[in-house]
């Protein structure tokens, strides 16, 4: 099977929570972060604190999420972060200031193309990595902690729609025939000879020659979806406002942990729109440390 | 105005991109209690009548509709379709593709949910759902991993929970074993007993009319051709199209005679190095797995024909990916060709075993056939001078000449399970499995395909013996394994519970009902007759014994 993370209950805090105040709290944390344009280590790190905190009050267990990890710490370091230090792009303007010390440079001789890192720079890259790690950790839990039948019911007390609220569910549903579908085609193909890991050229050439899975998925799945239409419509979907059976109550503790979102939220806008703080500085602490 | 359920008057429809009409001039009622079974074979318009009768017609499918569908005297064209979907249960073929919850009891609710219906009142209607079809043990798991049974009864549940008072069941057998099959016939009959009328598509006759049916409707070309009594079926209903009872195809063929002339059993095959072998073979997933595979022992030699029967889950298609290198023993070896598949990798197993999977759609993806045949030789790196005549010839044999330049998913369902057999035959493997080869097609359609494909013509070996040194195919329907193979092998409790001729396997009924493998009609007649045969045979050639 593909899909390899699962769902399980765990009597632990996040999952007691609410659904609803997970996704409050998260989209609060990442509101805090993007709305005000938050750049700030001082904001930064007791941010990344509060979501880390949450991601191990899960309790996910390492075998179930190490996967998981790898690739997002692979993803946020080396493509985000080497990104923010290589070209200090993606972020405030005060990132690529010209008067910072240059740590490193390796140019083209005869041009001025080619590598230069900074302190700005490097400083830049790793708040930027702490910043996707504030907003990914409380996210990458969702999918081990939050029942998948609880998705649609979470979004319809939220307020969304009957009809968007139910695609989360149908998505959540039909991921592991999808997955199931691939996985035959997968099998199918390799019993002719096909294997995924000898693929050789370049990107474009790759992915043309993975026609052999995409075209026979995209088509169950066109199959699949016509027929969910269907059985959709003789069940008279989308006729009548919707009962949604599951009900769902705010506890003590989801007050609290909701308050503490959006005071964190409110706290980034008035100190950055109100004062002035949050946004992008290299601290004395750090040039001194680099520069010796 | 008729207090009948459903009555249709002169009813007519054509595809607004078809050039012909898809029914003409159906008329028909059904009372309360009445169970209708229609019959007839792929495009005979069975489906496009019943989206007429639930009302998909006109609502999602477009085009140009005469005469009338009424139910309890309103015309389903004018109904809101919340009354239609109160009024019309339709069970469609695939419960996979039609159960829309993660989990049952969110599934059984959906209807009523729609509906916005009362909490207390969705509750109760769950509860009696469930309760009718007996299912409230499944109250609490995914449906995703549910049995096909299982997954049946959830979404008739489902249905259910809408309170209709007419039921559609669309080819409700298709993707079950014989013994969950034999079980939902049950529940329909149960059903129509209570007051439901049922409308019953299906083009298993023989199966179909356990559930004792009132009336048959056969349908051919969109145009009614009977309508009556099922005990008074009369010639006009070909036994080809539809599959009928062994003993009423004997009666008719007998009637008409034209019965074949006997037939001498085939000699064996030398017989010579066994082709696959399994060694003491388990499997699991992991660790904590449960064993899947305990023990298996089987060999394949040159000349096989075998079919594997066994329930739905017991690990049939696990083991012949072993065969393909797809999965390797946790203990025990497979040995392809003498050689250890733990050291070969599918690549260069494929070479020798190909293998043919359920639904064309999951393998077939190229612009063309060609194309589509040389996929397989070049990844196996064959020699590009030998691929063209390799395809040519593999075209020439599947009777796909003419489709060269065609796109392999615009071919008709039968065309691309033969496209799918010259894929395989491409490659010049020696040996062809096959899972579930008659899934998705109708009863004539696979009884062609399988004629093609397994019986001698002409005083020449059948087309797998004459490319293949031996074949295997995974079926759950008996007659398959009676019909063609020349070995049987009865799956279940992980292992190989009988191996051997279908004359000596399929004898035991006590152990085939034990692994949900329902003795049939034909079986029955094949062993009453065996003293005059010496091999088992078709229900048409039998005539010319009984």
């Amino acid at each position: 099977m593909l899909v390899t993370w699962k769902y399980r209950p765990r009597d632990t805090f996040i999952q007691r929570l609410d659904p609803r105040t997970r996704f409050i709290v998260l989209l609060c944390t990442i509101f805090a972060l993007t709305i005000p344009e938050i750049w700030d280590y001082r904001f930064m790190v007791p941010l990344f604190l509060f979501s880390l905190t949450q991601f191990l009050l899960a309790r996910i267990e390492w075998k179930d999420i190490r996967r998981t990890l790898f690739f997002v710490f692979i993803l946020v370091f080396f493509i985000i972060g080497l990104n923010g230090l290589l070209s200090g792009r993606g972020g405030p303007s005060a990132a690529l200031d010209p008067t910072s010390p240059i740590i490193f440079q390796a140019l083209i001789p005869g041009t001025d193309w080619g590598i230069t890192i900074t302190i700005s720079k490097l400083w830049f890259a790793m708040t930027q990595v702490l910043r996707i790690l504030a907003m990914a950790l409380p996210a990458m839990a969702l999918p081990y902690t939050l029942d998948p039948n609880i998705y649609g019911t979470a979004f319809k007390r939220m307020g969304v729609s009957d009809k968007v609220s139910f695609t989360m569910d149908l998505a959540l549903r039909f991921l592991p025939t999808f997955s199931h579908d691939l996985t035959i085609t997968v099998d199918a193909q390799r019993a002719r000879g096909y294997e995924v890991e000898k693929l050789k050229g370049g990107v474009i050439e790759k992915i043309r020659k993975l026609a052999p899975l995409i075209i026979p998925v995209t088509m169950q799945s066109t199959v699949t979806g016509e027929e969910v239409i269907d059985a959709m419509d003789l069940r008279a979907f989308n006729t009548a406002p919707r009962t949604w059976l599951k009900e769902l109550h705010y506890a003590p503790r989801d007050y609290f942990m909701i308050g503490l979102g959006v005071a964190i939220f409110l706290a980034c806008c008035i100190l950055k729109w109100g004062f002035g703080i949050g946004g992008f500085f290299v601290p004395d602490f750090f040039t001194k440390f680099i520069l010796g | 105005m008729s207090q009948s359920p459903l009555v249709i008057e002169t009813l007519s429809f054509q595809y607004r991109t078809r050039p012909e009409k898809a029914i003409e001039k159906i008329s028909f009622d059904l009372k309360p209690g009445e169970m209708l079974l229609i019959a007839g074979s792929s495009g005979c318009g069975k489906t496009t009548l019943a989206r007429c009768i639930n009302g998909l017609i006109p609502r999602s499918y477009k085009g140009e509709r005469a005469g009338k569908v009424l139910l309890h005297g309103k015309d389903v064209s004018e109904m809101q379709i919340a009354d239609v979907a109160q009024t019309v249960g339709t069970l469609l073929q695939d419960p996979e593709r039609q159960i829309v919850a993660s989990n049952v009891f969110n599934e059984v609710a959906f209807g009523p949910e729609n509906l916005g219906l009362p909490r207390e009142e969705i509750l109760s209607r769950v509860d009696a759902a469930v309760k009718r079809l007996k299912i409230e043990h499944l109250l609490e798991r995914e449906t995703f991993n549910l049995s096909g049974g299982e997954k049946q009864k959830v979404a008739l549940a489902g249905l259910l929970a809408m309170n209709p008072s007419i039921l559609m069941l669309d080819e409700p057998l298709a993707s079950l074993d014989p013994a969950s099959a034999h079980e939902a016939l049950e529940v329909f009959r149960s059903l129509a007993d209570e007051g439901k009328t049922v409308v019953l598509i299906e083009h298993r006759v023989e199966d179909a009319i356990f559930a004792k049916p009132d009336r048959l409707l056969y349908m051919e070309g969109g145009q009614v051709k009977y309508l009556g009594s099922i005990d008074s079926l009369p010639t006009a209903i070909n036994h080809r199209e539809v599959k009928l009872p062994a003993e009423w195809v004997v009666k008719r063929v007998r009637q008409a005679g034209k019965m074949s002339p006997r037939v001498e059993p085939a000699a064996q095959e030398k017989r010579g190095e066994p082709l696959v072998v399994f060694e003491n073979v388990d499997f699991r997933y992991n660790d904590e797995s449960p064993l899947i595979l305990q023990d298996v022992n089987l060999q394949i030699d040159r000349g096989d024909l075998i079919a594997v029967l066994g329930p739905n889950g017991a690990g049939k298609s696990t083991l012949v990916k072993h065969a393909i290198g797809l999965l390797k023993p946790t203990g025990g070896r497979v040995l392809v060709e003498g050689n250890d598949t733990k050291s070969m990798s599918v690549a260069q197993i494929a070479h020798s075993l190909g293998f043919v999977f359920q639904s064309p759609t999951h393998m077939l993806f190229a612009p063309t056939v060609r194309e589509e045949l040389e996929f397989g030789p070049k990844n196996l790196e064959m020699d590009s001078l030998a691929i063209p005549r390799l395809v040519s010839e593999s075209i020439a044999t599947m009777n796909l000449k003419g489709f060269e330049e065609y796109p392999p998913l615009g071919l008709s369902f039968g065309q691309q399970k033969r496209t799918t057999i010259a894929a395989v035959l491409a490659m010049q493997s020696k040996i062809m499995i096959m899972d579930e080869p008659t899934a998705g097609q109708d009863y004539s359609n696979y009884t062609h395909f399988m004629d093609t494909m397994c019986k001698p013509a002409h005083e020449k070996k059948s087309l797998v013996a004459e490319n293949f040194a031996a074949t295997l195919f995974i079926t759950h329907d008996l007659d398959l394994a009676v019909t063609y193979a020349n070995r049987v092998l009865l799956f279940g409790d992980k292992h190989i519970v009988a191996d051997g001729k279908p004359e000596e396997v399929l004898k035991d009924f006590d152990l085939l009902t034990r692994y949900r493998v329902r003795p049939t009609s034909l079986l029955r007649m094949n062993l009453s007759l065996f003293s005059k045969t010496k091999q088992f045979l078709t229900a048409e050639a039998l005539a010319a014994y009984a």
